[in-house]
């Protein structure tokens, strides 16, 4: 009888097998239906916030989590925080107890927009100071003042170049106040849904007395149209930023904005 | 595993005796059908309510007929077997009816008096406003819609009736929604009723000048309750007689 | 191997069914402004510069209106006034910088100041600090004068909060200082009433004495249209807020409802069932040049302009059934349907041109509707969020200037009263509480 007894059980698993398989493959079919034509039609697949985890079906990817906290991390409007990487915190926070901490910041930053202004076709790695360096990647531009964000799929930055060089200094609140506003406008739905990530496309533009941007120029572009015109547009559909501080000097002060778009 | 396979040939093969035994059985000759039965006669019904009007007044015809596939008024025409409609008799008359079917025939009759008019009936608006307000009968509408329905086109007639009858009236047609819709759009469709059974009422021959619409929306309700009997109370051509 | 797969197919498929809402969710937060990090603001209670004994009044006016209207804004997180340092900021010398910008306040800016009354006269100094730069902190500072009276300090409080607002919400103006025109029946008739952004100073305008509804203000601010119910039935009313009176405007016979102004003043469209069916018509502001833009059997009702382009317009048609919101050229031409089910009425078109808001039955059918709520969606990709879920029916939705709020009518409270939110959704507050109070509209600025 036992010898019948593991007779059954090996017949069984190879039905049951069967069954399991089947059902799987099914299971998995109608999840990947859905995968393709679920966000469809709730546009599903865009959004801000951060945190953009594909909705896919691959055993693969992570689960796609709650969207993080949007992340702003100006380095000269507030102190406290900190870039991603180790050095410049370090030194920061140990020159916070001393009595001035804004003009040694600005010794840093001083050298980087003269070197950016001068060579604008295609931002370089700066390997001039070590605290300079900045995880962008593949190198981008290191010209401070400058800060990082998200917005849905994609991750930017930006610095401000021209106007002296120490406008993210005096003025951190406008700073905060351009990160937000494109960070805001950037609609990444109009971006193509088959791309998943892309290279970093690099913007410039200025922002003129009255708040308005102006002369949005693709500096390095993604190599894929459908990104370049999606961040250009985010730009240019700003109406304004709000007027320049009165008390800038300056007709018009230089953003670079960086975005990386990653599905 | 084979308790399993022997489960399963047994089910098979009850299931497979069980169909066996059905068709088996409808294998048996059927009884020989039973004989047709004689076709029934028809029955009909007619009455006039009220059977005493002045005249000038109407009346309504109230008829009702069983197993008969022909059913005929004189003076009226073929109708359909079970019906009513409105007359305006100049004279006291019998209304016949015939109803005929398979089984046979079978007729009946409704008698209206016609009385000759008290006094010339005086134009004075109370009067006439009250036969107004017996004789034209609001219009009801289906949710969002502003066409007449079906089984509103006799009430419609007996309206146009009337109303031909005594061509002087002025009134106003009102277009009313229930409260589930929102302000704007009620408003405009109640406006959309309302020019709905004047349209109708212009076809049927009553002067347009004779006619004025305005729409309430669901701003004047007939009832407030939330149930689908006072929604449909709600949903109308109301019509106001005009001093 | 198979139970594993088993486990994570159960578990990827809830988290792949419920995704989608929130991912949907936030392009609405991002491209109504919302959602985005906010500014840390602390703004302590003013100092009190004078020993006028007014003061006691004027500054607990000044200070509540100015902290609402700048918590209400949607662009900052206001520091609890549990973690201010003690001792009261005036003005300038007042001010200690790490004491601010360290934890626990951790404040990002710092708005400040002193209020007096002397005499008749009342007088504010404020001030906007970014409380990291203490070299250079100073991004306004700014002085008022008006009468001493609780109405003034309430007025200079908007005004401020709108300069702060200004400032770090990347130049667009606040609405502090903006009003709501809404119906209310409180006085026994419908009749056009005004109220502040936020609810105060609700008194009416109109005393027509019938049933008067749709409130539209100009863009200029100086008119109101509106429908009401005349000897002759529904017509276009004209009321001149400058003069406080309605002034004249031409009757177009049939039944005409529901006014709306273009973005620059000079057109009113409307709807008229003056050849019968109700249409949209446009004409200019005075009435004149009429201009037919429908021709759909159905009823045509509720125009709304494109607010950033003037160049098109969204209305609710009924040509297809049951209501849908339909937009079309300014001209009339191509018309493109944007709802496919449901009971779809009253849009609302964005300040930035992008999002119509409007309100929806969805599942509507004879028996008891489904919860009617407001929705606002993309126009360009058609995506739409639900923003109310509360119960109660939601209608006429309006946007506010700076496209950061939403107001509308609801009966959740058990009676229609006028209600307003940010435009994610979030932060619902009743505004009205007296009689029934319908058919909001915000002004322009």
């Amino acid at each position: 009888m036992a010898t019948a007894e593991i007779f059954f059980e090996h017949e069984r698993w190879g039905h049951n097998l069967a069954w399991s398989l089947g059902l799987h493959v099914v299971v998995a079919g109608l999840i990947l239906l859905y995968a393709v034509v679920g966000p469809s039609s709730h546009g599903a697949g865009w959004g801000a916030g951060g945190g953009g985890d594909a909705i896919g079906v691959t055993l693969v990817n992570t689960i796609p989590l709650p969207a993080p906290a949007v992340q702003t991390e100006n380095v000269l409007a507030n102190e406290s925080k900190g870039l991603t990487q180790s050095l410049p915190k370090v030194e920061e926070k140990e020159k916070e107890p001393e009595a001035i901490p804004i003009p040694d910041k600005d010794v840093k930053p001083k050298k980087a927009p003269k070197e950016t202004s001068t060579k604008r076709q295609k931002p370089q790695p700066e390997p001039v100071e070590a605290n300079n360096i900045v995880p962008f990647g593949q190198g981008g531009p290191v010209s401070g003042p400058y800060g990082t964000f998200s917005a849905g799929e994609a991750k930017g930055g930006f610095g401000f170049t021209g106007g002296g060089g120490d406008f993210g200094t005096r003025y951190g609140w406008y700073v905060r106040v351009v990160q937000q506003k494109v960070q805001q406008s950037w609609l990444t739905y109009d971006v193509d849904r088959r791309i998943t990530e892309a290279p970093r496309v690099y913007l410039t533009f200025d922002v003129l007395r009255d708040g308005r941007p102006s002369n949005v120029q693709v500096e390095q572009s993604s190599g894929i149209p459908s990104l370049d015109q999606s961040a250009t547009r985010a730009i240019q559909r700003i109406d304004t930023f709000g007027p320049l501080p009165s008390d800038y000097s300056g007709n018009k002060v230089s953003v670079e904005f960086w975005f990386d778009y990653k599905r | 595993m084979k308790q399993r396979k022997l489960q399963w040939i047994t089910l098979v093969f009850v299931l497979g005796a069980i169909m066996m035994l059905g068709a088996c059985k409808k294998k048996v000759a059927p009884p020989p059908p039973p004989a047709p039965p004689a076709p029934t006669a028809p029955t009909a019904s007619l009455t006039a309510n009220p059977n005493t009007i002045e005249k000038g007044q109407s009346t309504t015809l109230t008829w009702q007929t069983t197993n008969a596939t022909d059913v005929s008024i004189d003076g009226i025409g073929a109708v359909d077997p079970n019906g009513s409609q409105s007359v305006t008799p100049a004279d006291s008359t019998t209304y016949h009816l015939t109803a005929k079917g398979a089984g046979g025939t079978q007729d009946a009759t409704a008698r209206v008096t016609v009385t000759a008019a008290a006094a010339p009936p005086p134009t004075s608006s109370a009067t006439e406003e009250e036969l107004f307000s017996q004789n034209v009968k609001d219009i009801f509408f289906d949710y969002d819609k502003s066409d007449i329905r079906s089984d509103q086109q006799s009430a419609l007639q007996g309206d146009a009736g009337f109303l031909k009858q005594h061509s002087n009236i002025v009134f106003t047609i009102e277009g009313h929604c229930d409260e589930r819709g929102s302000t704007e759009y009620n408003l405009a469709l109640g406006d959309s009723r309302a020019n709905s059974v004047r349209t109708a009422l212009v076809q049927s021959g009553i002067g347009g000048d004779h006619i004025k619409t305005i729409s309430y929306g669901k701003e004047k309700p007939f009832c407030t309750q939330s149930n689908e009997q006072c929604w449909q109370q709600n949903r109308r051509g109301h019509f106001v007689y005009q001093k | 191997m198979f139970p594993f797969m088993h486990r994570l197919f159960k578990w990827l498929l809830p988290i792949v069914l419920f995704s989608p809402p929130a991912f949907s969710q936030d392009w609405i937060r991002t491209g109504t402004g919302l959602g985005v990090e906010k500014v840390r603001l602390a703004v302590p209670d003013f100092k009190a510069s004078t020993q006028d004994a007014k003061n006691t009044d004027l500054l607990k006016v000044f200070n509540d209106t100015l902290w609402n209207d700048l918590d209400n804004a949607g662009i900052f997180d206001m520091v609890s006034k549990s973690f201010y340092p003690l001792g009261p900021v005036g003005s300038p010398p007042d001010v200690k910088f790490e004491a601010w910008s360290a934890p626990p306040p951790n404040a990002a800016m710092l708005g400040f100041g002193n209020l007096g009354a002397s005499g008749n006269t009342l007088t504010v100094q404020g001030w906007l600090y970014d409380a990291k730069n203490v070299t250079s902190p100073q991004v306004l500072g700014k002085q008022y004068q008006d009468a001493a009276t609780t109405d003034a300090a309430r007025t200079i409080a908007h005004k401020f909060a709108d300069e702060i607002i200004f400032r770090l919400g990347g130049g667009i103006q606040g609405i502090a200082e903006s009003k709501i025109y809404f119906v209310s029946s409180r006085s026994g008739r419908k009749e056009i009433w005004a109220m502040d952004y936020d609810g105060a100073n609700q008194h009416a305008l109109t005393h027509v004495g019938s049933i008067s509804l749709s409130p539209r203000v100009s863009p200029d601010g100086s008119r109101i249209a509106f429908s009401s119910l005349t000897r002759t039935g529904w017509d276009i009313l004209m009321y001149s807020v400058d003069v406080g009176r309605l002034v004249t405007f031409p009757r177009f016979g049939g039944t005409n409802l529901s006014p709306a102004w273009s973005p620059d003043g000079t057109k009113l469209a409307f709807s008229s069932s003056r050849s019968g069916d109700p249409e949209i018509y446009v004409a200019d502001q005075s009435g004149a040049n009429l201009k037919r833009l429908t021709s759909f059997k159905g009823p045509d009702v509720s125009p709304a302009w494109n607010r950033k382009t003037g160049a098109q317009m969204a209305w609710v048609s009924g040509r297809s059934g049951l209501p849908q919101i339909y937009t079309m050229e300014a001209d009339g031409t191509n018309p493109q349907r944007l709802t496919e089910e449901g009971y779809a009425v009253s849009p609302a078109w964005s300040p930035n041109g992008q999002f119509l808001v409007f309100s929806w039955i969805r599942h509507y059918g004879p028996g008891a509707p489904g919860a009617q709520d407001i929705y606002i969606m993309d126009i360009a990709s058609k995506q739409w969020v639900q923003l109310t879920h509360d119960g109660g029916r939601n209608d006429f939705p309006y946007w506010s200037p700076d496209g950061r709020h939403i107001i509308f009518q609801s009966s959740r409270s058990g009676s229609e009263q006028i209600w307003t939110m940010l435009a994610d959704g979030t932060n619902q507050k009743q505004l009205s509480f007296a009689g029934s109070n319908t058919q909001p509209n915000w002004s322009w600025k």
